[in-house]
């Protein structure tokens, strides 16, 4: 039984909610406990950067000290609060300045940047790891081919370590493998979705999604499988934003795991783009 | 001598060595918008040097960058131009400049919605912002859609302390 600090963000909690309770039935079948982080407030995302750095970082510190204060490291499932915590807390850790300008905008709360910030891969590998969940897998997905699309956020943190390769990670695609999924592979796994400009440009956002769905179907995938809670609603609302073609599945890690551990996806009826072709393939082992 | 008050602006306040920059074009070969740009990103770091304030700040570039970060991880200079992008929007705004509105408009109305409950209140938001471009209907469909499936939050999502939250936006305003 392991411990970790929840931090939902705005979307898994609105948007996203079938996300969050995807990861939670996936993490509690393999003993992950998660304690949601107390009276969290939002992180800012990219338009705090785009405003007042300063105020980005006294966000993000807000809830980084909180968490420090219970101890267990943090999990942020949504890859932009990821991002913007993980280089939150890696400088309040080593820029002692800023460390203390991010704490007297925050006081009473304190931040010395002693906890881990975590994403669902990272989790998976680190607390489950390869061989159990191979172990533990009851369902067939092999007849399911995944093209495995990480975003562009996830990996690529500048000027500091990443905890997979910025350009070409793998980590999830072992995941996958390790459900049993066919994967297949293509250059698109990091390309940009559009993520902020859905309201502000769609076009923008159309013609990227669009790129990467084309892409995906082109080399023979029936899902997309993303970690990424932004990704995964552009590319759902593509129907919307104007594609007239064919869609395929964009499925949440953590929903694969639902197929392989239990053969059915909780939140199937949050899809836009109907999921049920996929979960059709899924045989009892 | 070429007028570096721009380049010294820019680099003081973003942090980032722009005039290491040697024009290598990897940050516009990797950047999914460059098409839509009307300079390219390693042009606009080469008018930073130049000192070419006008050119760069009214540039409809700083706007179209989807901060996706691919530039930044693969300057071998290690500049942070997503970064840059970010420090020149800002400046534009405050000089005035800005070629494009909508990308602020929304940050602001974000943010309002941050401070005000401590978390994104979507619905609030979006509709603020269709209210202020005035253009209330053209995503209807969209909105409907999402809201049938459960993906569009309704009601506010205030947090407990919002005091300490109005406190750290007023400290930060004041500075
Ligand atoms: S990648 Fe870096 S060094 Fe190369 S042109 Fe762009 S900013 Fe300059
Ligand atoms: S961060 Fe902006 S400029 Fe850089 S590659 Fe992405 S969209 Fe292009």
């Amino acid at each position: 039984m392991i411990t970790l600090t929840y931090y939902p963000g705005c979307s898994l909690k609105t948007s996203s909610k079938f996300y969050e309770t995807s990861i939670k039935n996936t993490f509690s079948f393999f003993g992950i406990e998660l304690t949601e982080l107390n009276d969290w407030s939002c992180c800012g995302a990219s338009a705090a950067t785009t405003i007042d750095e300063k105020l980005a970082y006294a966000l993000t510190g807000r809830n980084l000290a909180i968490a420090e204060d219970v101890g267990y490291h943090l999990f942020a499932p949504c890859s932009a609060c990821y991002n913007r915590s993980k280089v939150t807390n890696e400088k309040i850790k080593k820029d002692r300045v800023l460390r203390d300008e991010i704490n007297e905008t925050i006081y009473p709360l304190k931040c010395l940047g002693t906890i881990k910030v975590k994403n669902i891969i990272e989790v998976l590998h680190d607390h489950v790891g390869i061989e159990r969940v191979v172990k533990k897998i009851a369902y067939d997905l092999s007849s399911i081919k995944v093209a495995p699309y990480y975003g562009c956020v996830l990996t690529r943190i500048t000027k500091m370590d990443a905890f997979d390769d910025k350009e070409n990670p793998t980590s999830m695609d072992s995941l996958l493998w390790a459900l049993g999924t066919e994967l297949v592979s293509w250059p698109y796994k990091m390309e940009c979705c559009g993520a902020s400009k859905t309201l502000t440009n769609k076009d923008v956002t159309f013609r990227l999604s669009n790129i990467i769905m084309e892409k995906a179907q082109s080399v023979g995938a029936d899902a997309i499988v993303t970690p990424c809670p932004l990704c995964q609603m552009n590319l759902d609302l593509l129907p919307y934003l104007g594609r007239t073609d064919k869609n395929l599945p964009v499925l949440f890690l953590s929903e694969v795991f639902e197929l392989a551990l239990f053969g059915r996806i909780g939140g199937m009826s949050s899809h836009i783009i109907g999921v049920d072709g996929v979960v059709k393939k899924v045989k009892k082992k | 001598m070429d007028d570096l008050t721009f380049l010294n602006q820019i680099e003081e306040i973003s942090g980032e060595k722009i005039s290491t920059c040697y024009q290598c074009y990897k940050c516009t070969a990797g950047c999914p918008v460059a098409t839509e740009m009307d300079i390219y990103p390693h042009r606009i770091i080469r008018h930073i040097v130049l000192g070419d304030r006008e050119k760069v700040l009214k540039s409809k570039t700083i706007w179209t960058c989807l901060m996706c970060i691919t530039c930044s991880v693969r300057c071998p200079n290690d500049i942070d131009i997503a970064h840059v992008f970010d420090t020149l929007r800002k400046v534009a705004v405050m000089e005035h400049m800005e070629a494009e509105t909508d990308t602020w408009r929304f940050d602001k109305l974000f943010l309002d919605s941050v401070a005000k409950h401590g978390r994104l209140h979507e619905i609030e938001t979006i509709l603020k912002y269709k209210l202020e471009k005035k253009d209330l209907f053209s995503d209807t469909k969209m909105g409907i859609g999402m809201f049938l499936k459960g993906r569009m939050g309704v009601f506010p999502h205030n947090i407990k302390d919002r005091k300490q939250l109005r406190k750290i936006f007023k400290k930060i305003d004041s500075k």
